[in-house]
């Protein structure tokens, strides 16, 4: 029997509420003015990065300094390189980044309630055989040491607290991102025979003996029939296996979209399958747990945990800094004995000269063209390919969520069929108890191609996109608006790399990873094809360790 | 509502001879329709309140047709102006059934004997009810013939019947809710009344009389139809038993305390948190076992319990030199620093000098704090929810492993082994997970039914057979006998596998769930 008070809620206040509800709503409108709105649109950097499309008259080197390695770009990818650098003992390297910060795609940002990510916010727990990855992460503390059998150990605060995901779908909210609810069972069957061929795929070895899909993706095998999936869209491939199900369909969009900005008719079929395929991280909690695949490492502040720890691995004297934010490279000149670098100083208005015996472009392929294009067109060329998608990212702070029926907050909340991909609660990692929330919602602008979604979200202004944004919001979350104090926006015009069929395993890509002249060297996630964590920290060591063999050709590379 | 002084022509329309037996079938068919949706809404309603819906509904409704014949018994006795006793008949059901529902709610927290109340009214209502047949069909004699009246007075009557049958379940109680509902029609009624008496020439010489009632009984509806959902929260402020003293919504969390001749209760977010008639037993099953594991104890760390209910424990050993309670809720805190009534139940624990009292966060706390302890008592809510789940992680284990000292050892309040066994298993096993050693028990709470509490230590196996039992003089469960009987675990209750709650798994939080979950309706 229903207690009394259950059904007091259940026929009277409920039903009553309802009947009463319009008018309390319209009351409510009338009488309290509207909260005002907290925050503003970012994007001092890309004014600054806009200042290479030419045109701009840099004023003229105040003076020069000399030094080994001159790194370009302060986010994953230029931060791994001089870690690593550091590390093999190659200390006379300097780095420069445009922004105010170190970060590009990893920056994050702090307000009263919790620290929040502007871009990347997670790593799955990676591959234990990623042992440069591994190594960082137990110098960063997420990994705690190994067990018996060389599994890795993980801290219990840094992997994501349950609950961890939901959607919401016809209403409701479930549990996990794969639809179930109201699912049929044809459609079902289809997502069993998708995961039983992700289960395949993650075991599958190519000829080469190495793993079919593997993290960093240049560790995949190179047997023709992995590589073919590379030539199709991952549309098509669905197409040709009978992946029809809407639901599934939705699902593998969702999942292109959250990775790559880009939807399965954009990507090709090897990386669509990689996404699930190449995840096979595993390892055990301090007191014992399992951590499968599945799990996720996060930090309120999302990969700016990780970054600041690669920033701060290496020492940056207050008297001599060897990191300096502010600072846009915009001219290359390469000679005899090295490179000269031009580095503008935004906040100063002044231009020095850097000479180097090395210089790393970790910068993304729309700027590597600008410096290149008078050096090496061919690979201005290439940057042209990049199929660079827009995003739209928001920082939420609420002091409360409307809770909808089914699962409470998770980690990651998405709608299906919305167009964005869902928001991140930034504070779920927190272990107190605090009603007010930061979330961040991410919006891959996959409605339009690329030059033309980001021209429009250029033009957009702050008014424009918060409407846009609560609009998006409400429909998770009906009459969340007055809930809302902050709503801080920024765009990335090229936010990530979308890996379009051949990009990949073309030739194109292999080529611009290249040195050239054993001068220039090339770092950047764009350079992988999928812009993940994992692939910028790799092609950081893996430029790096190319540094280290230039300067230093007797040395074993490590 | 039409006046006295409206145009004349309008009365002039209604008072042609031929419409006053069409409106007065017209009436059947409302009357007959208010008529069976009060019997229906007694039936619902006791069936709510009282439960076994098929008991409640036969004698409501048996109840409900006697009065009724009861009601037709009496017609006869009613003489004289024959429109002016219907209008009266009128007025007084829809009063009486309109309100019965509201009234009902209310009543049902006041009496003691809400079945008198209850048949009270219902045979009230039937006996009105009774009465509006027999009296409509001594009014419309003259203008029929005896079996056209018959006729066609019992066919509206039945279709009215059958229509509130019909939108009774469909939709009235959907959409408007039995309050509402019973309020609506008795405005019906009403509406019946003012009809006869401003439509008809005969009810002339007593309009005016009738008028303030029409005025006052209509107001009286309204005002409840308007005001239904303010009775709704009414009604459920007395959903706590007792009458509510205090109450109090803090940043964290409502607090309400209601008191009966016999005890205070304490409920947080509507969860009962103690009961001043047995709290002592959770109090001191919470504290004296702990302490007999650690006779040396000096140092004690209390996490949660707010109340100081445990500190007045703690307390009565002299030996110890620092208490420190960590509890989130300032609000919580203040009010048993403050209150007289409270202060004497924790005996003004939160003001002694060796308690130090810390409004934060108790994981925040217990991941910056460096001291150490020979004791922690770990007081929080039952695991409800997701931020709750993670004070009983391993991650929170293993904080309060760093602060203990090298004998120390840490109580945890675990929930019913009784109601939630694979919760409050999961929290033994969870505590085993980081390396303690734990001695699970229980104790009888009145109350709460069956609690059960994890006892846990690093470094020394724990037993509750003590050589020298050294308890306080004047506890009032615990004795050197109570503490050897807590450890035994009848098989309804004993350990069963369970997985360990971390905080990427949250398994406790599940489990409490699915335990709870046949409980909480
Ligand atoms: C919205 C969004 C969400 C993401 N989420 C995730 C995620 O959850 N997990 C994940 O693993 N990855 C995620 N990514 C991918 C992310 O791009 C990578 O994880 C990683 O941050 C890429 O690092 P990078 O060094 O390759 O590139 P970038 O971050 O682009 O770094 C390049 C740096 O170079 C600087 N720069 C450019 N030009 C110049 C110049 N001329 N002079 C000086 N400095 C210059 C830029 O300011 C920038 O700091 C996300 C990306 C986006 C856009």
């Amino acid at each position: 029997m229903p207690t009394r008070r259950f059904f007091l809620h259940q026929t009277g206040l409920g039903l009553a509420g309802l009947l009463a509800g319009p008018w309390a709503l319209e009351s409510c409108r009338s009488t309290t003015a509207p909260i005002p709105i907290k925050g503003q649109l970012r994007g001092a950097n890309q004014a600054v990065g806009h200042l290479l499309r030419g045109g701009t008259a840099f004023p003229a080197p105040t003076h020069e300094q000399h030094l080994d390695v001159l790194i370009i770009g302060g986010g994953i990818a230029g931060l791994s390189a001089r870690r690593w650098l550091h590390r093999q003992g190659l200390s006379n390297t300097l780095l420069v980044e445009l922004d105010e910060q170190t970060g590009g795609n990893s920056s994050h940002g702090q307000n009263a309630v919790s620290a929040y990510p502007w871009g990347a916010h997670y790593l799955p727990v990676p591959d234990p055989r990623n042992t440069e990855l591994i190594d960082f992460l137990r110098e960063v503390g997420t990994i705690t040491g190994l067990a018996d059998q060389g599994q890795p150990i993980y801290n219990e605060y840094h992997l994501c607290h349950d609950p961890q995901e939901r959607l919401l779908i016809d209403g409701h909210w479930q549990e996990g991102l794969v639809p179930e609810r109201g699912v049929p069972a044809s459609d079902r069957a289809q997502l069993a025979r998708f995961f039983a061929l992700i289960d395949t795929l993650k075991q599958a070895t190519g000829q080469d003996g190495r793993d079919a899909f593997a993290i960093p993706l240049d560790r995949s095998s190179a047997d023709p029939t992995f590589r073919a999936l590379d030539t199709i869209s991952f549309a098509d491939y669905l197409d040709q296996h009978g992946y029809t199900s809407p639901y599934l369909r939705w699902y593998l969009s969702y999942a292109c979209r959250d990775d790559y900005g880009a939807t399965p008719e954009t990507v090709s079929a090897w990386a669509g399958l990689h996404y699930f395929a190449a995840r096979k991280g595993k390892g055990r909690t301090q007191t014992g747990g399992l951590v499968a695949a599945s799990d996720v490492l996060t930090w309120p502040q999302g990969n700016g945990f990780l970054l600041d720890h690669l920033r701060q691995s290496v020492d940056s004297p207050p008297e001599q800094p060897n990191l300096l934010t502010h600072h846009l490279a915009h001219a290359i000149q390469p000679h005899e004995h090295g490179v000269r670098v031009l580095c503008y100083n935004v906040a100063a208005k002044r231009t020095i000269a850097i000479q180097a015996k090395a210089v790393l472009l970790a910068t993304p392929q729309v700027v590597t063209k600008s410096l290149l294009r008078p050096l090496a067109p061919d690979r201005a060329a290439f940057a042209d390919q990049v199929h660079s998608a827009p995003w739209l990212v928001a920082n939420l702070t609420v002091n409360s969520l409307p809770q909808g029926g089914g699962m409470p907050l998770c980690w990651d909340n998405v709608g299906y069929n919305t167009a964005s991909v869902g928001y991140i609660t930034a504070n779920h990692q927190d272990v107190s108890d605090q009603p007010k929330r930061v979330i961040t919602l991410y919006w891959p602008l996959t409605d339009a191609p690329p030059h033309e979604a980001r021209q429009r979200a250029y033009r957009l202004t702050y008014a424009d996109w918060v409407h846009r944004v609560l609009t998006e919001l409400e429909a998770l979350h009906p009459g969340v608006t007055p809930s809302v104090e902050q709503i801080d926006v920024q765009v990335w015009g090229h936010g990530m790399v979308a890996p379009t069929p051949g990009f990949v395993w073309g030739e194109a890509r292999q080529q611009a990873m290249r040195s050239i002249g054993n001068q220039l060297f090339f770092a950047h996630s764009d350079l992988s094809g999928i812009s993940l964590f994992e692939e910028a920290f790799y092609q950081g060591i893996r430029a790096a360790r190319e540094i280290i063999q230039a300067l230093h050709p007797s040395t074993h590379p490590v | 509502m039409v006046s006295e002084e409206q145009p004349r022509s309008a009365r002039g329309n209604a008072s042609r001879p031929d419409l006053l037996p069409v409106l007065l079938l017209v009436s059947v068919f409302v009357i007959a329709t208010c008529g069976l949706i009060y019997e229906l809404i007694a039936g619902t309603l006791a069936s709510y309140l009282l439960g076994d819906s098929v008991t409640q509904f036969s004698t409501i409704i048996g109840t409900y047709l006697f009065a009724m014949g009861i009601g037709s018994w009496l017609s006869k006795y009613l003489d004289g102006a024959l429109l002016k006793w219907f209008i009266r008949i009128e007025i007084l059901v829809g009063l009486v059934g309109g309100w019965s529902a509201p009234l009902l709610f209310v009543l049902f927290e006041y009496v003691q004997s809400f079945r008198v109340v209850l048949y009270a009214l219902v045979g009230l209502t039937g006996i009105l009810v009774g009465l509006e047949i027999p009296l409509l069909m001594r009014i419309l004699e003259g203008r029929y013939a005896f079996k056209d009246l018959v006729s066609r007075v019992f066919t509206f009557d039945y279709i009215g019947a059958l229509l509130a049958s019909l939108i009774f379940p469909l939709v009235l109680v959907p959409q408007l809710g039995l309050v509402r509902t019973s309020l609506f029609f008795g405005l019906l009624n009403l509406a019946v009344a003012a009809v006869v008496l401003y439509r008809f020439q005969d009810t002339r010489p007593y309009r005016r009389s009738f008028t303030l009632t029409m005025i006052v009984a209509s107001m009286l509806m309204l005002a409840g139809f308007l005001g239904a959902d303010r009775i709704m929260t009414y009604t459920e402020s007395l959903a706590f038993q007792d009458k509510v003293i205090y109450s109090k919504t803090t940043q964290y969390q409502r607090i309400v305390l209601t008191r009966n001749a016999r005890e205070w209760r304490l409920f947080l977010n509507g969860n009962l948190q103690f009961s001043s008639a047995d709290e002592y037993r959770y109090h001191e099953a919470l504290i004296h076992p702990a302490m007999q594991q650690n006779p040396a104890a000096r140092r004690v760390l209390v996490l949660g319990g707010g109340d100081g209910l445990a500190v007045r424990e703690l307390l009565k050993y002299p030996q110890l030199d620092a208490i420190r309670l960590v509890d989130l809720d300032p609000g919580m805190t203040q009010l048993f620093q403050q209150n007289e009534m409270l202060l004497a139940l924790n005996q003004r624990s939160l003001l002694a000098p060796k308690v130090q009292v810390l409004n934060t966060d108790a994981f925040l706390f217990v991941r910056q704090d460096t001291s150490r302890y020979d004791l922690i008592v770990v007081d929080f809510p039952d695991p409800a929810n997701y931020s709750i789940g993670k004070l009983y992680s391993t991650a929170f284990y293993s904080e309060l492993d760093k602060l203990l000292s090298a004998n120390g050892v840490v109580v945890v309040q675990s929930t019913s082994p009784y109601v939630a066994r694979r919760s409050f298993w999961c929290i033994a096993h969870t505590l085993e997970a980081v390396g303690f050693q734990t001695m699970p028990y229980h104790a009888y709470v009145p109350s709460f039914g069956e609690w059960g509490y994890v006892l846990a230590s690093r470094n020394r196996p724990l037993t509750s057979v003590h050589r020298a039992v050294r308890l306080p003089t004047g506890l009032r469960y615990i004795n050197a006998r109570t503490l050897a009987d807590l450890t035994h675990f009848p098989t309804d209750m004993a350990e069963l596998p369970t997985d360990i709650n971390r905080l990427n798994n949250q398994a406790l939080v599940r489990y409490f769930d699915d335990d709870w979950g046949p409980y909480s309706h």
